[in-house]
């Protein structure tokens, strides 16, 4: 993101590379080359697009991009917050050079603000306009019946595409080269919106009772992401691939962080990492995510800080932890936690 | 290849991971694509086709390991002592076995099987056999193994497909031939090993494909054994099944509160606000359905004439205060005390110990516990509460305390009685039931976990 230039060049060659990857993996069905050396080469080349963004993927992460596009599936992702379930929609959407679509759930989201409403404002107009234009056409027409007659001939004028106005669904189905739809938080939407879209993911198609179906032109990859605040049904469970993304383990965090705040010296950063994981371990009301070290790292760095020490992390430890409670319960422990961070 | 994943895919089953047919199909186009060979990639794919929450996924992994490790055992331990066995005797060996394997396939009548097992066992290839027991096993069916009893029978099967008959046969004519002959002392060794590794292959099949089946019997079995009779060793399994049942609950009903909350348009009391703007529906007013908080005061008895069941009636409350948000949770023997928030601070084994130690094991006294919960608790009652009873009814001769619940039966929206004991053993001794059930709006038998679901059912649908 800061090497911009450089960043979106090899972005690009990541792109191309695993396009070619993908577009070898249909063409030789009947080769009867290893696929599995295929599959290898383009998780890995996702990884590295992934990378070159910002985005550091664990093999599960990539093997679930790769599948998706093989297979042409949703992806629901679940974790904890704060683990990167958005941003890994974001990143595929930069690595697939698409557009990202996002449909925020929340409760009571409902058909009209998801996939599409008419243009009431436009059809009203078009109604004056018509009512002059009436007496023209109907000129000539003998009785209520010829003129009804006359009518008919004419398509259904008011529910056409011309006045549909889209919304996140069906900007996704309508988009030209694809795109990448991110449905986040499903678990904050109705079950009967969750029934809703189950036509959409299993076969990329919406049906709108005024018009008909329609199809994608080009399968959007999906990616659904949940809290897990409650459970999702199993018919929209059946139809994604899952994803469990669980707090990273300590090299992987490092990675991220060095990826993220690249101008954190790197002893600074094995500490916070250690501090941070040490942390997870207790018992918390709210446990530290990815996020929030990202954003520790970024306060540690305004600081200047060069070491870890108790009093440094009392003064900041509201970055992390994001309730009373957990401060005040953790305050005990932080010169235990610290030291053992500061030994590695 | 296809076969292999099928079967996994019957472990997966077995292992209570619920993989539906078109997820099978998913997982074959993700092996298509991703192959056998690297097993890390495999794992990871097949996860996430297969395993869809936190629970299955933990299964999914264990499976896995289990299945596919025991798909790619390295060669079995009969080889390395057949590299031994082999080197002192080689060259007469060698020519025996060919003669002798001739003779058994004729014999035998088993052509077209390949080599003969005499042969098989006699070479140096460990994986020539493991290969023909692969094949015994697939024709045999043995990922159809449901039960530990079936064990026996299907070694016996497998060595009847390897054409165990013929190699004893073989064994008996040359011990007749001639009692010390070093070929049958071999052969009968190897004979050994033999049963022994499908043996093994059995027990892995079983625990792959049937670990599972057994918990699932008695997990039916526990939820209609009549509380009493509950061990305490499966106080796990009991709490695991109320929580289960409880989680089922709650998502059954939380639905049905999100639906009434919804409101619709109140024409009357809309048009009477809009008068002031000419009667043009301006400002429009809701029908509001009342969510009506459910409260819940549950009373359990511990006292010694309910021991056996005390357990299991604090860890139906336990549940209850789970499933149902404002439960206030009270326990009596010989005094009567709230134990709400030991309930809602502490996990489930400790706060039913706690309980059973400050309240437990006194002589009831239904008269004077009822007293006290009207003094603790009866400002809270009031046409909302459910005020709900565990107890045997049973007070030692004294007090029922039938006159203090029938005024909190005047209070509260209603009153209900579980009692542990059946039907039939109610008003005998020193039962009150009688008297005290005429002051409840229902009296049930409590005495298993059926019981238990219907009833909590019953409760979270009424009091919502």
């Amino acid at each position: 993101m800061l090497r911009s230039g450089q960043g979106s060049c090899l972005l690009r060659a990541a792109h191309r590379y695993f396009e070619v990857s993908n577009l070898t993996d249909k063409g030789s069905a009947d080769l009867n080359a290893a696929p599995q050396s295929r599959a290898r080469s383009a998780i890995t080349a996702i990884q590295k697009g992934f990378a070159d963004s910002g985005y550091i993927a664990s093999d599960a992460i990539a093997t679930v991009v790769y599948l998706a596009q093989a297979l042409s599936k949703p992806v629901l992702v679940e974790g904890p917050p704060g683990v990167g379930k958005t941003e890994l929609a974001k990143a595929c959407a930069t690595l697939f050079d698409k557009p990202l679509i996002r449909l925020q759930c929340y409760e009571g989201l409902d058909e009209a603000r998801a996939l599409y409403e008419w243009k009431y404002g436009k059809q009203l107009l078009y109604t004056q306009v018509l009512k002059e234009k009436l007496g023209d056409l109907m000129a000539g027409a003998h009785g209520l019946k010829e003129s009804i007659a006359r009518l008919h001939e004419f398509d259904d004028t008011f529910f056409n595409e011309e006045f549909l106005e889209p919304r996140p669904l069906l900007k996704a189905l309508w988009a030209e080269h694809g795109a990448v739809l991110l449905i986040d938080e499903i678990d904050k939407s109705d079950q009967e919106f969750e029934a809703f879209l189950l036509e959409l993911l299993s076969d990329y198609q919406i049906s709108i009772p005024e018009i008909g179906t329609v199809r994608a032109k080009h399968p959007p990859l999906v990616v659904l992401t949940s809290n897990n605040t409650r459970e999702i049904g199993d018919a929209l469970k059946r139809r994604c691939l899952h994803l469990y993304i669980p707090f990273p383990d300590s090299p992987l965090e490092q990675r991220i962080i060095e990826s993220r705040v690249p101008e954190l010296e790197a002893h600074l950063r094995t500490q916070l990492v250690a501090f941070v994981q040490g942390l997870r371990a207790l018992d918390l009301k709210k446990v530290p995510a990815v996020s929030e070290t990202i954003d520790w790292a970024r306060t540690l760095l305004l600081l200047h800080a060069q070491e870890l020490d108790a009093q440094l992390v009392r003064s900041t430890l509201n970055v992390l932890l994001k309730f009373q409670d957990d401060i005040e319960n953790v305050d005990a422990e932080i010169p235990a936690l610290t030291r053992a961070a500061a030994k590695r | 290849m296809t076969q292999a994943l099928a079967n996994f895919i019957k472990a997966l089953r077995a292992a209570d991971v619920r993989v539906s047919t078109a997820e099978s199909i998913d997982a074959a186009a993700a092996v298509d694509r991703v192959g056998f060979d690297e097993r890390g990639l495999l794992k990871l794919a097949l996860g996430q086709v297969l395993a869809k929450n936190v629970d299955d996924k933990a299964r999914f992994d264990a499976c896995f390991e289990a299945y596919f490790s025991s798909a790619q055992t390295p060669a079995p331990p009969a080889a390395s002592t057949d590299n031994d066995a082999g080197a002192a005797a080689d060259p007469a060996a060698e020519a025996d076995a060919a003669d002798g394997g001739a003779a058994a396939a004729g014999a035998g009548g088993n052509g077209g099987s390949g080599e003969a097992l005499e042969s098989l066992l006699e070479s140096t290839d460990g994986s020539a056999l493991q290969q023909r027991i692969a094949m015994a096993a697939r024709n045999v069916q043995l990922q159809n193994i449901r039960l530990f009893t079936q064990r026996g029978m299907y070694i016996r099967r497998i060595l009847e497909q390897l054409d165990i008959d013929a190699l004893d046969d073989t064994l008996i004519a040359l011990s007749r031939a001639d009692e010390d002959d070093p070929r049958a002392l071999r052969l009968r060794e190897r004979k050994a090993q033999l049963i022994e590794t499908i043996a093994e292959q059995v027990d892995r099949e079983l625990l792959l494909y049937a670990a599972n089946a057994g918990q699932r019997l008695r997990e039916e079995v526990l939820q209609r054994t009549p509380l009493a009779r509950i061990e305490m060793r499966d106080f796990k399994t009991m709490h695991e099944l109320v929580r289960r049942l409880a989680k089922r609950l709650i998502a059954l009903h939380a639905r049905r509160r999100h639906v009434a909350r919804r409101g619709r348009l109140d024409v009357r009391h809309t048009i009477r606000r809009n008068i002031e703007y000419d009667g043009l529906m301006f400002d429009t007013v809701w029908k509001r359905v009342r969510v009506d908080r459910p409260k819940v005061v549950a009373v359990c008895d511990v006292s010694g004439s309910v021991a056996q069941v005390a357990r299991f009636l604090l860890l139906f409350l336990y549940s209850v205060s789970e499933v149902i948000p404002k439960v206030r949770s009270f326990a009596f023997s010989n005094y009567l005390g709230e134990v709400t928030e030991l309930f809602e601070t502490r996990p489930v084994e400790d706060a039913i110990a706690a309980t059973l130690h400050d309240w437990g094991m006194g002589a009831t006294d239904y008269g004077g516990a009822l007293a006290e919960l009207e003094r603790l608790a009866g400002e809270d009652i009031d046409h909302r509460t459910t005020v709900l009873i565990l107890g045997d009814a049973r007070s030692n001769y004294s007090d029922p305390g039938d006159r203090a619940l029938r005024r909190i039966h005047a209070r509260a929206r209603r009153v209900l009685w579980l009692n542990p004991e059946p039907r039939a053993l109610w008003d005998s001794g020193d039962s009150e039931m009688r008297k005290l059930g005429t002051c409840c709006d229902r009296v049930e038998p409590c005495r298993s976990i059926v019981h238990l679901e219907r009833i909590i059912s019953e409760i979270a649908r009424t009091a919502v």
